[in-house]
């Protein structure tokens, strides 16, 4: 680790308005090295990687490349000076309807210079030369729309690779690849690094990370939390400072469940996955935590009806279960607060109270007739119970703060009494004062009923969970009462260390 | 070789006739190349296809090309001008010897019909100029048209009145009757016209009635409506029904089918006249001058169809109720001697 | 207690909170397009003899009763966040099936009508499943079946328009008549203030119109189309079949379509041949000038009405004071952009 860093990054600042997503960053690649970027949701990691490909103007800090300014205006600029990036969404890197070879050598038509007429069959040959390189061998003339996401991966990166950068960016590569699609992949990068192309790899997967990296920077809020890059690297320690905070059990008072409310065994979510049980007792609050991409949603989704598991099955109140839709689900008690609620929860041609009385319209009419009245009596008592901050229950959605929107959408379904009431990710864009508010809230509400929450930030699960159980690579890994929690083992698990254990 | 047999032809189709052996006529005594008629292969290439018009049209072109026993290909290039052009030109590569034009623009069919031409192919242009001395006009004379309802219109209500007037411009046939519409103006000054609407959205009698109920509240008064298309006069026919005034306007049109036929003899009805061509011979005529151009015979530059004027009281009076009967029982309508040598077949006789 | 928790309980107990004062632009936005067909009507009324009058007023409803049904078939699949293209045709398709019933099979009123409605029911099915399951975007599968049912309807008589008498393909003479009950759908008026005042379609469409506003309103039904189709993951997750409800609103614009074709056969008394295209022109139209009407900025059954009177009132205005048909469509599509651009821009710098 003495050579001298390609690509350095010194003091970078950026601000959306009043928010500060960049702090002052400092980070070093090195050619022939690859340093992994750690960091949860909102640590800045695209932000970072927007500035670095151009996109994005940054408002302070300074940027080497090979000892001369770096300081790209256009992406086209970036990838012209030697950096390129893969993005995140692989279809943003190819052309569905064109040719592997049109895809491989597209760059070339665009930009100063670029021939008028086009000429297929130098295409192809410049795209041969460019597979060759890349030890490619995909069918030249095949559409990516034919091709898999891996094969459609490898295309972006040889296309990346054909302008020979001197800094490569991959960004969350393997999000939607299989683990075997995943390992041609590293066979890729690995032979990159060998050819001394400096690599930037940004995943949560500590499978990718355990494979690939050299060197692991953590960031958090902006900053650098972490470097570490002796051998053997400390996982645990990169995650720890990815979290952040002194992670410290909460002080709530763990309560005991009652009788079992769902019970699942050997509940498979991935043909690959290991199968695992879970029950949820009444009263308690659980909390599933883990990084991101580890199957949270998938088992919430499972839950609740939307997605069938592998194998395995689920009994509710000691009778079988198995929802085929969401609305099976919610007629047997089982209700979710699905994450990302802009997507997935709000309405918004709705108001407030037409949001709240979405699930239940059906229980509040008389012969399919709604009653705007009784809709709107349940909204008030939603509102009044979660402090919701609005002038009153017919305010426009988009009015709303997000803590208050949340609140909605968490008020939406608790108008009715739930056997098991799964959250997924509530906290998620919701300010501090809103979030003690809902955790408090649902605390007081959990009698009666089982309360599953799934959260990746671990302080989140500390502070309203009785038990926390652990998920890693679509299974449950480790199970915590929150009075006494060892943190170090707990990580340990978040971090797939359990593997190693047994 | 050829004129002879054609005289021979003509010798025998005239004894036959004398000694009233009937109108059958055998291949051997058509002239060439009708002699063969199996190999004669023609072509219709349309620009206009659906409604009753273009409907009765080619029944009228199938049943002579069938009299004569040719071959006829139909290519409908459903009003797009450009297709229509390549339709002419994969006629001349099936080899066909003759191409009627129905309908079409100018713009885009002179230079396709000129290519037909120098391919040697004998054309004939139905409703559509495509000014070339080579290639005979077929035409239902619209002006006649006009000029029969018209005049008809003055025999019943006078030199002077007040009317509405149906039209929208651009569309050629209406042009034509509207120049007559306007030399009728000029020569009876007590023809008084109090408004002019009309439009091609369809339905149109819809479209059309919808405008009528408008006129007739704002213009009580009207006595005559000129409606020279026949969906107009239907048009103004629920229109005029609906505002109960019936008794009050009196309807001429222009065109006939068998559905205005019922709409003209529904009791009170205000549509009292049409004149129109019989689109069946129409489509007679156009094979007909076709097959005489493909005999070496001359047919005229203009080969103009007569139109006949259908009253409602022609159709009470012999009880017509449909196409048919009209041209059962009103023989001026049912056939028309134009481009009728004596060799021809004529598609009527059974 | 903090300031906003004593706010909130306010809101919560129905306390009066303080009035909201509208500003001129939300005025504007709310009931600028109410004004405007207000002042156009004053304006007629004043300019043009006879449109100040019942007979007046029962026409324009006439003459907008069978694009105003079309429109409200097509606000229901609007709400879904769908779109129809094929009612045009669907009405004319009725309208031909209806004709071939009576006057080619000899059948009655009552079975041309069930026939229609079939047909329509029919189609909003295929509609829907090409939509739903074959995931054919909404304009592309509905532009399919436009073009496939004015072939379709084209077929039985090879292209003929259906008239009493007239001679089918094969040279037979159609023997059947339409009914005098069905022609009674086009003609029949009610007494209404003054004798034999309003007509049948104008009764169906107010009916008709009632009842989509009601639907979509007042019921869950109606309500969960407009949350599927302004948030279809999220009303999945709230519990709602989504994919019925989406079908359910091409079967409704089907329907209306094919009642609004049974009028048309009723009140032409005959079968015309006809894409239907400007029929669907005009209720997109309607439907889409329905998003303005007291700022709704989204699809609704009452604005829907009231754009279809909105283009009723200025076509009877202008045809009385003679304007040409081109004029016509220049002003309907004026209209129709201002319509566009009160929802869009405005209503949108609201939020």
């Amino acid at each position: 680790m003495v050579q001298e860093a390609v690509f350095r990054i010194e003091g970078l600042r950026k601000s959306f308005g009043p928010n500060q997503v960049l702090g002052g960053v400092d980070l070093e690649l090195r050619a022939g090295v690859i340093t992994v970027l750690m960091g949860a949701n909102g640590a800045g990691k695209s932000t970072l990687v927007r500035i670095v490909s151009g996109v994005y103007d940054r408002d302070a800090g300074r940027i080497t490349l090979a000892g001369q300014v770096f300081s790209p205006s256009s992406p086209a600029e970036a990838i012209r000076a030697g950096v390129v990036t893969v993005h995140q969404n692989i279809n943003d890197g190819v052309v569905a309807d064109l040719d592997v070879a049109t895809n491989l050598t597209l760059d070339r038509l665009n930009g100063r210079g670029a021939p008028l007429v086009f000429n297929p069959r130098r295409v192809r040959r410049e795209a041969a030369a460019v597979a060759a390189r890349m030890g490619l061998s995909i069918d030249l003339t095949a559409r990516i729309s034919d091709l898999s996401l891996a094969d459609r991966q490898m295309v972006a990166i040889a296309r990346a690779m054909a302008h020979e950068p001197k800094v490569l960016i991959l960004d969350e590569p393997t999000s939607s690849l299989s683990s075997a699609e995943a390992e041609r992949l590293f066979q890729v990068v690995e032979r990159l690094r060998a050819r001394g192309v400096a690599i930037l790899y940004i995943s949560h997967r500590m499978s990718d990370i355990r494979r690939l990296a050299d060197t692991i920077v953590s960031l958090r809020d902006g900053r650098i939390s972490g470097i570490f890059e002796d051998q053997p690297l400390d996982y645990e320690g990169a995650v720890n400072a990815m979290l952040g905070k002194k992670i410290s059990a909460g002080d709530i008072s763990v309560r005991a469940a009652t009788a079992p409310v769902l019970h699942a065994a050997n509940l498979q979510l991935t043909p690959t996955s290991r199968p695992f049980s879970l029950t949820l007792g009444g009263g308690e609050v659980v909390a599933i935590t883990g990084l991101v991409g580890v199957g949270k949603t998938a088992l919430a989704e499972t839950l609740f009806g939307v997605r069938a598991p592998v194998s395995g099955g689920m009994t509710l109140d000691g009778a079988d279960y198995a929802p085929r839709s969401t609305r099976q689900a919610i007629e047997r008690g089982v209700f979710l607060v699905a994450k990302d609620r802009g997507e997935n929860g709000i309405v918004p041609g709705f108001n407030i109270y037409e949001n709240i009385s979405l699930p239940f319209l059906k229980r509040i009419s008389n012969f399919g007739i709604t009653s705007r009245r009784s809709e709107r009596d349940l909204a008030r008592t939603q509102i009044a119970s979660l402090g919701v901050v609005c002038r009153s229950e017919r305010d426009e959605m988009s009015t709303l703060s997000g803590g208050n929107q949340q609140k909605v959408m968490v008020g939406r379904w608790l108008t009715q009494a739930s056997r098991v009431l799964i959250l997924d990710e509530p906290f998620q864009g919701v300010d501090i004062s809103a979030r003690r508010d809902l955790a408090a809230k649902l605390r007081a509400s959990a009698i009666g009923r089982a309360t599953l929450v799934f959260v990746t930030e671990l302080d989140e699960a500390f502070e309203i969970a009785d038990r926390i159980l652990v998920m890693s690579e679509h299974t449950l890994v480790g199970e915590h009462r929150n009075a006494d929690i060892n943190v170090d083992k707990l990580l340990a698990e978040i971090a797939g260390q359990h593997q190693m254990v047994g | 070789m050829a004129i002879t047999r054609r005289i021979l032809g003509k010798l025998t189709l005239g004894l036959i006739g004398a000694s009233t052996f009937g109108g059958v006529s055998f291949a051997a005594d058509m002239p060439a190349p009708f002699d063969k008629p199996g190999d004669v292969k023609i072509a219709l290439v349309r620009y206009l296809s659906t409604g009753d018009f273009f409907q009765s049209y080619l029944s009228g072109v199938e049943a002579q090309a069938k009299a004569l026993g040719v071959d006829l290909r139909v290519l409908d290039s459903r009003q797009d001008a450009a297709l229509q052009a390549d339709m002419v030109d994969q006629a001349i590569a099936l080899g066909v010897q003759g191409i009627i034009i129905q309908h079409g623009l100018k713009e885009s069919m002179k230079e396709a019909a000129q290519r037909a031409v120098d391919a040697g192919i004998k054309v004939v242009a139905f409703d559509v100029d495509v000014e070339n001395d080579q290639i005979p006009q077929v035409e239902q004379s619209d002006r006649d048209l006009a000029r029969l309802a018209l005049e008809q219109a003055i025999k019943d209500n006078g030199e002077s009145f007040k009317a509405g007037y149906v039209y929208v411009a651009g569309i050629a046939p209406l042009d034509r009757r509207d120049e007559t519409w306007k030399e009728f103006k000029k020569k009876y000054p007590g023809i008084n016209e109090v408004a002019q609407f009309g439009t091609m959205d369809n339905p149109i009698a819809n479209s059309v009635a919808n405008q009528a109920r408008s006129v007739i509240s704002a213009n009580p008064d009207i006595t005559v409506m000129f409606a020279p298309y026949d969906e107009f006069a239907k048009g103004v026919k629920i229109a005029v029904d609906e505002a109960g005034m019936s008794s009050s306007v009196k309807i001429y049109s222009a065109d006939i089918s068998t559905s205005d036929i019922a709409a003209m003899r529904e009791p009170d009805s205000a549509w009292v006249a049409t004149a129109a061509t019989n689109p069946t011979v129409v489509g007679q005529v156009s094979v007909r001058t076709l097959a005489m151009l493909l005999a070496g015979e001359d047919p005229g530059h203009n080969v103009i169809v007569p139109p006949t004027l259908i009253t409602q009281k022609d159709l009470m009076d012999s009880d017509i109720k449909n196409m048919e009967e009209l041209g059962a029982k009103l023989p001026q309508f049912a056939h028309a001697d134009v481009a009728m040598p004596a060799w021809m077949p004529n598609p009527n006789a059974k | 207690m903090n300031l906003e928790q004593t706010k909130t309980l306010n809101a919560a107990t129905g306390a009066p909170h303080p009035v909201h004062k509208l500003t001129i632009r939300e005025l504007a936005i709310k009931y600028g397009f109410l004004v405007l067909l207000l002042g156009l009507i004053l304006f007629f009324c004043a300019f043009t003899n006879g449109f100040a009058s019942p007979q007046s007023a029962v026409f324009i409803l006439q003459s907008v009763a069978i694009t105003g049904i079309l429109a409200l078939g097509v606000t229901a699949t609007l709400v879904v966040g769908g779109f129809d293209l094929s009612i045009g045709s669907v009405a004319t398709t009725a309208m031909m099936a209806s004709s071939y019933v009576m006057v080619v099979m000899g059948g009655d009123a009552f079975t041309a009508m069930l026939v229609c409605i079939l047909i329509g029911v029919v189609v909003g099915l295929i509609n829907g499943f090409l939509i739903v399951y074959m995931r054919v975007p909404d304009l592309l599968a509905t532009l399919g079946m436009m073009f496939l049912l004015v072939g379709l309807q084209r077929i039985p008589t090879e292209g003929r328009s259906i008239a009493t008498g007239m001679t089918m393909p094969d040279g037979s003479v159609a023997s059947g008549t339409f009914s005098p009950a069905f022609l009674a759908l086009g003609r029949h008026r009610f007494d209404f203030v003054l004798p034999n005042l309003v007509p049948v379609s104008v009764v169906v469409l107010i009916l008709l119109a009632i009842v989509i506003w009601f639907f979509l309103e007042y019921t869950r039904f109606g309500r969960m189309m407009y949350a599927v189709g302004s948030n279809e993951r999220a009303a999945q997750l709230a519990g709602a079949p989504v994919n019925a409800y989406k079908i359910s609103a091409y079967v409704i614009s089907g329907v209306f379509a094919s009642i609004g074709g049974i009028l048309l056969a009723a009140r032409l008394g005959r079968g015309d041949i006809a894409s239907g295209n400007n029929l669907l022109l005009d209720s997109v139209a309607a439907a889409l000038i329905g998003f303005a009407v007291l700022g709704a900025a989204k699809p609704n059954a009452f604005g829907t009405a009231i754009g279809a009177l909105f283009v009723g009132v200025l076509l009877q205005g202008l045809t009385m004071m003679n304007a040409p048909y081109y004029t016509q469509d220049f002003v309907k599509g004026g209209v129709l952009v201002i319509a566009l651009v009160f929802t869009f821009a405005l209503s949108q710098r609201r939020r």
